[in-house]
């Protein structure tokens, strides 16, 4: 566990109201993709530019070969009149394999990066889902605004001049000298110019002032939620989780979205086979639970609550949309009673659905699972925000042989990453950050697909057709990701071992890129 | 300065070769910045049709170079016309100049694309800032693209103002005339930009039985037209801005148009295959001759009656040229190369509101309210008037510009 820090941790928690409201994938907005493009395996990292329009940066590791080309292209989920050409991305210097480009993301909303690869091995191609949303404020740099000042008040000065000459001089035939009238009627003319430029700088420095409220009201924020904990006579307790969106709520009242300019959302799709997964983390880490809620309506969603020791909690959930678009909800429950009685195992509301308060390991440690294997996160390299983190992870059997692991939801593994604050949160699989339902409904989609819920329909089906045809595979699991800033994180990661769920806990300390180039 | 500017004064006989030559002693750079001047519009129309079907561009690309080429050429061209009036000019040549800061000469409009060249450069760092802060062009007038678009109107002003000092001095009637067609020249330059930032308003034809379309042309164009109308010493002043207006913008309009080009970003919508050209440009032309017949016919004495009849004008004679317009070009007869209609963006949904009209005065019920649109025409009557009134002002100034 993590020693009690009150100091850090209150100075954090304002820092985390600030950067949740800020956050899509709850501050960490990278999309990472590990996978194959056809013959080739590749890992992508899109860094989103925070701003809509923006550029985003594009980098493509290939680890196994050399392809002849690599190509990105960006597009929309709704697009009808094609694809604009890739842009090739270039080998970065120094770093083998590894390839970049920058797009220009245009819009808002649910957009696809299509990495194309061309070689000796023939050719492939991946599709990466992203979330385009204004993420961040960015304030003006002090060199940069001082630079400016200095010239505009130049420029204020010129302009009052040259109005000043044009006054007093430019009238006059050539070499006559300007009489004391005209010097008299120069002075007011550039007191007026002066007074003029003021009131215009003033009413551009209020234009600017509406421009950044304007961004400010684009900057992403989650649809609304909440959750309450309701208890009916000897039932066990539920965890009503809602969407508490008037969005959501009105999505299909194309009146009321007219009137307030809102977004029409389009209905929810099966990531995983689970309409929503959500995740409960007491504020100090030290009980984790992932359940999958079922629908109980479009916008309430119901979950059998775990045997839950008392505190606040946080509650993310992870939702998918047919467009593609992929959210994380953000909301709390305090859970009051102690204890509540909870769910025995065989009262879960899904099979899949777990929790954990057991140990918590050190990075380079061990820690024992609930069924006496051991879970290793092997590697003593520091960890540098944003940069590529390594998180491989060994599972062996209590005799110390390699465990064979079982997908979980399809998943060879899920991790969740948390910082201690709340204020980075997400769920990683070893195919990266990106939904795969998502990832499904790019590669999907067909130009008939115009009426709403269709393509949810054929993607929810396929789920549940392919949810069980992976493989087991050997005891580790990695996942590919950057921690977006510095800080103290926990990382739960969770694999299915003899139809047991098993989840591992392990802390780790991230440095800032900066005090590591130092 | 006030010495050596009395020792400057004209002498009491000359010959008229002699004064010819000392009014054309500095006009190369009219030349240089009226070019540049071409090039802020030609540029600006470029970009605008670059962002409208390629979408992705560079500090590099090639409608941003001639915007840059403005800059440098006006830049240098009036700092060398600054530093050798002041440190190498002819008695003639300081005599013909402004003074900034007691020591510096030059004539006015050099100073102006001075000034419009720094705010243009000053502009750069700025909107890069405001592209990382708040997204790529969200809107095309965003505080940045106003700094650099206040510049690029110093530099067209700046640029008319070379002209309009030498047309005022001038003394031959060959001369008069050739520098008058350079400041028209410059003048429909003007026109030209000032179109451009109305143009998602006031450009399609579809716009052109809405109310807003007359209010909004109202409000911009007359101060231009009259003013210039007023300095400019042509006969058909108003008439030959708004034709070189129109002939500068159809050249581009049909060049542009010619280029094979594809669309770089996504989403695309409306996959064109050339580039998207301007609008054809507004019928000037028309409330040209109004306006040219007019203050010929009212003279210099009654500015307030003239300007009132400017503003009934403008108005009238733009609804009786624009109303018919507007029909003919969402219609299919204008769809072609040579009027260039219903040419849309690369990401522009394409619907029946190509061909319908736009922005029409409609009540509560949403039928067309003749009512409304005549409040709507009396406005941009209102407007027009003030903006003749302002123009009339402001050509009187610029016609006694002779520095």
């Amino acid at each position: 566990m993590i020693p009690s820090q009150p100091k850090v941790l209150g100075r954090n928690l304002g820092l985390a109201v600030l950067c949740i409201v800020l956050s899509a994938h709850v501050g960490s907005p990278d999309a990472w993709y590990e996978g194959n493009a056809g013959p080739y395996k590749v890992t992508v990292q899109v860094q989103l530019p925070g701003v809509v329009p923006g550029i985003a940066q594009i980098f493509v590791r290939v680890p196994n070969d050399r392809p002849e080309r690599v190509t990105v292209v960006a597009n929309k989920f709704d697009a009808t009149g094609g694809t604009p050409p890739p842009e090739t991305a270039t080998p970065v210097e120094g770093d083998p394999g590894l390839y970049g480009a920058k797009l220009w993301l245009m819009t808002a909303g649910s957009n696809s990066i299509t990495v194309a690869l061309t070689g000796s091995r023939g050719s492939g191609k991946a599709i990466v889902p992203v979330v385009n949303v204004a993420l961040r404020r960015l304030e003006l740099d002090p060199k940069l605004g001082i630079g400016l000042s200095a010239i505009g008040l130049f420029l204020f000065v010129g302009m009052v001049t040259i109005i000043g000459a044009a006054v007093r001089e430019s009238t006059l035939p050539p070499g006559e000298l300007p009489s004391s009238g005209n010097r008299t009627r120069a002075r007011l003319a550039m007191t007026g110019t002066g007074l003029v430029l003021a009131l215009l700088l003033f009413g551009g420095w209020r234009w600017w002032n509406s421009e950044a409220s304007a961004f400010n009201r684009t900057i992403f924020k989650p649809l609304a939620s909440k959750a309450d904990l309701v208890a009916r006579n000897d039932e066990p307790p539920q965890l009503v989780f809602s969407i508490a969106d008037e969005e959501w709520i009105h999505r299909s009242d194309s009146s009321w979205l007219a009137r307030r300019d809102g977004t029409s959302w389009t209905p929810l799709i099966e990531d995983h086979g689970k309409l929503m997964h959500l995740f409960l983390i007491r504020d100090d880490m030290g009980l984790f639970a992932h359940l999958h809620p079922a629908t109980v309506d479009s916008v309430v969603f119901s979950s059998a609550l775990p045997p839950l020791p008392p505190g606040r909690y946080r509650v993310f959930a992870d939702i998918v949309f047919e467009s593609g678009y992929s959210q994380t909800l953000v909301t709390s429950v305090v859970v009051r009673q102690l204890p509540l009685t909870g769910m025995s195992n065989t009262q879960r509301s899904d099979p899949d659905d777990s929790w954990f308060a057991g140990p918590v390991a050190a990075k380079g440690d061990s820690t024992r699972l609930s069924d006496g294997s051991v879970m290793t996160w092997s590697g003593s390299a520091p960890i540098v925000a944003g940069r590529e983190a390594g998180l491989r992870f060994e599972v062996h059997n209590a005799d110390g042989t390699p465990s064979t692991l079982e997908p979980y939801m399809g998943m060879a593994g899920h991790a969740v990453v948390e910082r201690e604050d709340g204020s980075v949160f997400v769920h990683v699989h070893p195919s990266g950050t990106v939904s795969m339902a998502s990832q499904m409904a790019f590669a999907m989609r067909q130009p008939g697909d115009s009426v709403k819920g269709l393509l949810g329909q054929r993607l929810n089906a396929m789920e549940r057709s392919t949810m069980s045809v992976h493989a087991p595979v050997a005891g580790s699991v990695s996942f590919p990701y950057a921690f977006p800033k510095p800080g103290k994180y926990r990382i739960w990661v969770q694999v299915k071992k003899n139809g047991r769920i098993l989840t591992g806990a392990f802390d780790v300390p991230v440095n800032s890129g900066v005090k590591s180039a130092d | 300065m006030a010495t050596s500017v009395s020792t400057l004064a004209a002498p009491v006989t000359e010959t008229e070769e002699n004064v010819r030559s000392r009014t054309l002693a500095v006009e190369w750079p009219i030349y240089a910045v009226v070019f540049a001047s071409t090039c802020i519009l030609v540029g600006l129309l470029w970009d605008v049709s670059w962002h409208r079907t390629i979408g992705r561009d560079t500090f590099w690309s090639p409608p941003h170079i001639v915007e840059q080429v403005a800059a440098i050429v006006a830049g240098l061209s009036c700092g060398w016309v600054v530093l050798h009036t002041t440190f190498a000019g002819s008695p003639e040549e300081r005599a013909q100049s402004v003074r900034f800061w007691r020591f510096f000469q030059a004539p006015l409009g050099a100073w102006v694309c001075i000034w419009a060249t720094i705010t243009m450069i000053m502009s750069a760092p700025f909107d890069d800032w405001w592209h990382n802060a708040y997204g790529l062009d969200v809107r095309i007038i965003s505080p940045p693209h106003t700094v650099l678009a206040s510049g690029m109107i110093g530099l067209q002003l700046g640029a008319g103002l070379m002209a309009l000092g030498a047309q005022n001095r001038a003394t031959d009637d060959r001369d008069r005339k050739r520098l008058g067609i350079i400041f028209a020249w410059a003048a429909g330059i003007i026109i030209g930009f000032a179109a451009i930032f109305i143009q998602e308003e006031a450009s399609y034809g579809n716009a052109m039985h809405g109310s807003k379309f007359y209010r909004l042309t109202a409000m911009v164009f007359p101060i231009f037209l009259v003013a210039f109308a007023r300095a400019s010493r042509l006969k058909w002043p108003a008439t030959t801005i708004a034709l070189l207006y129109m002939g500068i913008v159809l050249v581009n309009m049909w060049i542009i148009e010619s280029f094979p080009a594809q669309p770089r970003l996504a989403p695309i919508y409306n996959p064109v295959t050339h580039m998207v050209p301007p609008q054809f440009p507004l019928l000037f032309v028309f409330p040209g001759i109004a306006i040219d017949l007019l203050i010929r016919r009212f003279g210099n004495g009654r500015d307030w009656t003239l300007s009132i009849a400017l503003g009934i004008a403008f108005v009238l004679v733009m609804i009786a040229a624009h109303w018919f317009w507007g029909d003919f070009l969402i219609s299919p007869a204008a769809r072609n190369w040579f009027f260039a209609a219903d040419k849309w963006d690369y990401n522009s949904r394409l619907g029946p509101w190509r061909y319908q009209f736009w922005n029409l005065d409609r009540d509560a019920s949403k039928n067309f309210s003749p009512m409304l649109f005549l409040r709507g025409i009396a406005i941009a009557i209102v407007y027009a008037v003030i903006g003749s009134r302002i123009g009339l002002w402001w050509g009187k100034g610029m016609a006694l510009v002779k520095r």
